[in-house]
């Protein structure tokens, strides 16, 4: 299907009225939902997620970005439901336990979210039992975000929970997180920065 | 020299004996004494302690009561989660100033009020007992951009940005009296050093940062200034886009983060500023061996040349094995400035 462009501009111009109006304007038209998702919105996020990572734009115009394409999910989601749209993957996402910065995961959410996947947002402050709440709904990547190398340690606990569940993909990331003790506590995968997180999850997804 | 003639010696343009060393140590410092980090955030004479035997053990020529970004925001009103093992935080999902209207109402707190800001006071007072005229004392102040996140939600504020600029200004009036406020306090306790930590003005990129983040940071460096306190700025994460207007606000001292280069700072700051950092706390310091944050170390200098004072990039990690910490300090001892 080719790309509604209005909605592509609309998203990555941040203009949330405009993405409403694009989005219900192609719907009226008759357009797919999964359609304008996959082949406008997923374009438009990851061309600022680029942006992001090549230091082109910041943390704000991430943020309204992904309150713009947030306006168009409100209109899709709840029909994505109804069509036969399935999801390229089911993802969680919380900062651990004791840990209650939100910044880092939440643009993880976003990007994750802009490329395509179902994401559950577990919040701050998770302890084990959220993200085996998440596993049981469906959700068969779970992400952990830490700012604080104090709080980073908690994620061991994470991905030995689910060690021994081949089905459930364990991530970790952060500031302080690096490739090494992503290893040394046995995650699936680590990703150094936010705009990495898609590519992460999506190699996870293929047995990589 | 002792640490506090070093390291006023080092502000003041004048030679020292030596390279200063003063790392941020706070979690490292419960460690070092056998408590849980709840009660380093939460008594005063726990954080004196742990700070002035740690000081001691490692040689440091600082001790400071910096403990979480919390202190400011809970005497403002703002709800706070205190931890067993890990630093006060605030509940962004229930800020103080969610709505912005509050604001209008909100009190400037007063720093002896009996609150968090006050226990901070009463540890320097502990620490100028225990070791005033041997080591700098330094104090902490959240910057301006920082401390508006921490009472507005950092994910509200860089919105923000864009929705409410006038706001974003307003809010920066408030935080900056509040900040001027609380140094005056530590100043009046015998802080030589006022820190100012500004980690959230990193996110924003440039243009925003010189528009509404740099006129108040320099409002604050100038006060604490003229109350005859030695400026420390440090701002986490990636400086690299800020750090040449950074440069430009005066600070006696700048703590880099270890995402920006030595190099890159030296360069945009030019010779005279003193710069201290910045090697990986993490990949450099924990996990290294004594050896290697020699030579890391050795490579800051040299990038930085003589105007440089030793340090980690952001806290030393509570984990952090000592002699990897001893190894920062005997370079400090025996390079030539």
């Amino acid at each position: 299907m080719p790309v509604d462009q209005e909605l592509f501009d609309a998203v990555r111009q941040a203009d949330r009225d405009r993405v409403a109006e694009a989005v219900r304007a192609a719907i009226d038209r008759g357009a797919p939902v999964s359609s304008l998702l996959m082949n406008s919105m997923v374009p438009a996020m990851r061309e600022i997620g680029d942006r992001f990572a090549a230091g082109e734009v910041y943390i704000p115009e991430m943020l309204m970005a992904a309150r713009a394409m947030q306006a168009g999910l409100d209109i899709i989601e709840p029909l994505l439901g109804t069509s036969d749209h399935e999801p390229i993957g089911r993802v969680a996402v919380g900062t651990v336990k004791g840990d209650m910065h939100d910044i880092g995961k939440n643009l993880v959410v976003m990007m994750l979210k802009g490329s395509g996947y179902e994401v559950t947002d577990l919040g701050v402050d998770c302890p084990v039992e959220k993200y085996e709440e998440a596993a049981a709904g469906g959700a068969t990547v779970l992400c952990c975000s830490a700012l604080l190398t104090s709080t980073m340690t908690y994620m061991e606990q994470v991905v030995g929970r689910f060690q021994k569940d081949p089905a459930i993909k364990v991530i970790v990331g952060g500031a302080p997180v690096t490739q090494r003790f992503a290893e040394e506590i046995g995650a699936d995968g680590f990703a150094e920065h936010a705009s990495e997180a898609a590519r992460v999850v999506s190699a996870c997804l293929a047995g990589e | 020299m002792n640490g506090r003639e070093r390291v006023l010696a080092l502000a003041r343009g004048e030679p020292t004996d030596r390279l200063a060393v003063m790392p941020v140590v706070m979690m490292f410092c419960a460690e070092q004494i056998g408590v849980h980090y709840g009660r380093y955030v939460e008594d005063h004479r726990v954080l004196a302690e742990a700070q002035v035997r740690t000081a001691q053990a490692f040689d440091f020529d600082i001790v400071s009561n910096m403990s979480d970004p919390a202190r400011e925001a809970a005497d403002c009103g703002a709800r706070v989660e205190f931890f067993e093992d890990q630093p006060a935080a605030i509940v962004e999902s229930d800020a103080l100033l969610a709505d912005k209207a509050k604001l209008a109402s909100l009190r400037m707190p007063d720093p002896l009020g009996g609150g968090r800001m006050q226990s901070a006071v009463e540890s320097l007072r502990l620490m100028k007992e225990r070791v005033g005229g041997d080591k700098a004392l330094m104090g902490w102040v959240e910057g301006p951009y920082a401390e508006g996140a921490d009472l507005r939600g950092i994910n509200r504020i860089m919105l923000d940005l864009y929705d409410d600029p006038g706001f974003v200004h307003e809010l920066s009036d408030f935080v900056v009296e509040l900040a001027l406020r609380y140094a005056r306090a530590q100043v009046d306790a015998g802080a030589d050093i006022i820190g100012i930590g500004d980690a959230a003005a990193s996110l924003i990129g440039p243009q925003f940062y010189d528009e509404f983040v740099w006129p108040y940071e320099k409002r604050l460096v100038e006060g604490i200034q003229a109350m005859g306190a030695v400026v420390r700025l440090h701002i986490c994460g990636t400086t690299s886009p800020i750090v040449a207007s950074m440069g430009r606000l005066g600070c006696e001292i700048v703590d880099l983060d270890h995402l920006t280069g030595m190099d890159a700072a030296r360069e945009a700051m030019g010779p005279d500023q003193v710069l201290l950092g910045n090697i990986d706390p993490v990949g450099a310091l924990r996990d290294s061996t004594p050896e290697a944050v020699t030579a890391a170390i050795d490579r800051c200098h040299r990038q930085a040349g003589e105007r440089y004072v030793v340090g980690a990039g952001c806290e030393v990690p509570r984990d952090t094995p000592p002699e990897n910490v001893r190894a920062m300090v005997d370079y400090a001892r025996s390079a030539l400035c």
